[in-house]
């Protein structure tokens, strides 16, 4: 088996703040990612994502603990790392002041890309991210989703074997979007490893081989996506839409304890645990409180599983 | 050494978005030679120096400029930070030091053509005697003295948060470090603690090894010694600078 991109082992960062209760931003995470895969991390706001990303971007020290990236150390060799990696920060980070095309050249110039070849690359990048008709508009002309479309791309222009992308997809349309996730996974299937924070949860349960799911800065799940799915076995969404939905539903659910419930407008979408006689006793008695106009029942989503290994990010 | 391009570069391509800036840093300090300095020479005359006071001046005014690149140099952090590029260039393969040497290469260049024009111009316009064997001295202090002083700014730009306060420090350093030294007057004549203060201070070393350099004035000794103490302080910024570099993130 080869040798995994990034290895962690009981990795510690602490930030203290003088007169404030010391933060443990990560406690004892460990954990492997294999090559050409990507890798989803998962959690809440303030669960330790972009801390974890720093450390393994050489950005931030960890207090304790080790993280290699092909197995160079971030805290020993952190310039073989750097050299191995691109990174889509979660600000948006580009140069104001030069134009599209000069953003990606400097940034391909940074990571030894010949000057004849940072044309070319500039020119099939711009095209894919819809930036072509911009190349020579200054950055700071440009409005805040395609600041970010010029950050995104710049990771195009080299061939880092590791990338990490910190919640790469803020401000962007579903289309672009769409289609970056596609060459996302074909850098992946090309072998490039790619690691992305997420919080849109339907994101990385397209896009994500592997996921890890941190709360407080510890592991709370990992796994594929189906692996993680069975984490919560008899976890099942019940959406009923009703002609009107009945008086006191909503207060009756709540009363049960669901994972999660939501009425909008006639649609009553609720989650529970529960096994399969349970479910069919609480759809038949959802049935029963007025005239369904549609039904549906299906298993756990990432959501879900996120939700319930979280709690809400409150536990 | 592609890291150090790459960011001399970059800082090359920023301000030459705009071409007013850099006609302006190349050609400020003649402005101000000819300006103060011949308006200082004409109106106060001077007689207790060994030469006129623009060619006095000169040194002084070189000295200024080297002073205000470094310090608009450092202040170019808060740019970046500004733009969020700062910390995703900390994840760029190069070497924090790299980092810090490339951000001023391109205003050492900058600083060497400030330095050409209002030396060749001092000369061919205000008769100023330089010395052509002195020219080697003069871009060497002109390099160090650029590298030096921006070295020292980062230490403060990158410490300190907001941009106004890192002003207040700038308008305190132009002060203190401007006037509390050899620049704009001789040194000897003054009171005895406002020359302690000034033979303490950096830019007096500076400035006196670049009056050498260009019209030969100064004891070889004592130049010799400054020239000395300069590079030290260089190193103690630059060292400085690369510690609080290193911290940041």
């Amino acid at each position: 088996m080869s040798e995994p991109a990034i290895s962690v082992r009981d990795l510690v960062k602490l930030y203290a703040r003088r007169g404030q209760p010391t933060v443990r931003a990560l406690d004892g995470l460990s954990f492997d990612v294999a090559r050409g895969t990507i890798f989803g991390l998962l959690g809440p706001n303030g669960a330790g994502k972009t801390t974890l990303v720093r450390v393994l971007s050489t950005l931030t020290r960890p207090t304790s603990g080790t993280a290699n990236v092909l197995g160079h150390d971030v805290v020993a060799a952190p310039l073989d790392v750097r050299r191995r990696i691109s990174v889509v920060i979660q600000e948006t980070a580009v140069e104001l002041f030069l134009s599209v095309r000069d953003n990606l050249g400097t940034f391909a110039r940074f990571h030894g890309v010949r000057a004849a070849e940072i044309q070319a690359r500039a020119g099939r990048v711009m095209d894919d991210f819809g930036l072509t008709g911009d190349a020579h508009r200054k950055v700071i002309d440009l409005s805040g989703g395609f600041k970010r479309r010029v950050q995104v791309a710049k990771v195009f222009m080299v061939d880092t074997p590791v990338v990490f992308l910190d919640e790469f997809s803020t401000g962007m349309d579903p289309i672009l979007k769409r289609s970056v996730m596609e060459k996302l996974r074909r850098e992946a299937a090309g072998g490039r490893t790619i690691v992305l924070t997420t919080q849109i949860l339907n994101e990385a349960e397209e896009l994500c081989d592997d996921i890890l799911i941190l709360n407080h800065g510890r592991q709370a799940a990992r796994g594929d996506l189906h692996t993680l799915k069975l984490l919560s076995q008899g976890v099942y969404d019940i959406t009923v839409t009703f002609d009107r939905v009945p008086p006191g539903v909503e207060e009756e659910l709540a009363a049960t304890h669901p994972i999660r419930l939501s009425v909008s407008q006639n649609t009553v979408e609720v989650t529970v645990k529960e096994d399969h006689g349970g479910i069919l006793a609480v759809v038949g008695a959802l049935a029963a409180r007025g005239r369904v106009l549609r039904l549906e029942v299906t298993g756990a989503s990432l959501e879900d599983i996120f939700v319930e290994l979280t709690n809400g990010g409150r536990s | 050494m592609s890291s150090l391009s790459a960011v001399m570069y970059r800082e090359g391509k920023i301000r030459a978005t705009n071409a007013l800036f850099i006609f302006w840093d190349v050609i400020y300090p003649l402005g101000y030679l000819l300006v103060f300095g011949v308006g200082m020479n004409q109106a106060l005359g001077f007689s207790g120096l060994p030469t006129n006071y623009h060619a006095f001046f000169l040194a002084g005014v070189l000295g200024m400029a080297g002073f205000g690149i470094a310090a608009n140099t450092a202040w170019s952090f808060f740019m970046d930070r500004d733009n969020g590029i700062f910390y995703e260039m900390l994840t760029y393969p190069m070497s924090r030091g790299e980092y810090l040497v490339g951000k001023v290469l391109f205003n050492i260049a900058i600083g060497l053509a400030q330095a050409f024009v209002t030396v060749s111009l001092a000369a061919t316009v205000l008769g100023v005697a330089v010395r052509p064997q002195g020219f080697p001295l003069l871009a060497a202090a002109v390099v160090v003295g650029t590298a030096g002083w921006f070295f020292f700014y980062a230490i403060f730009a990158l410490t300190i948060r907001r941009n106004d306060a890192f002003n207040t420090v700038t308008s305190i350093f132009y002060f203190v470090f401007l006037f509390a030294s050899s620049m704009f007057y001789p040194v000897d004549p003054l009171p005895p603690v406002f020359r302690a203060v000034a033979l303490a201070n950096p830019i007096t070393w500076h400035v006196d090894v670049m009056r050498f350099a260009t019209i030969g004035q100064g004891d070889p000794a004592r130049i010799a010694l400054e020239a000395v103490g300069f590079i030290a302080f260089t190193m103690v910024s630059f060292a400085g600078a690369l510690i609080v570099l290193r911290r940041q993130g």
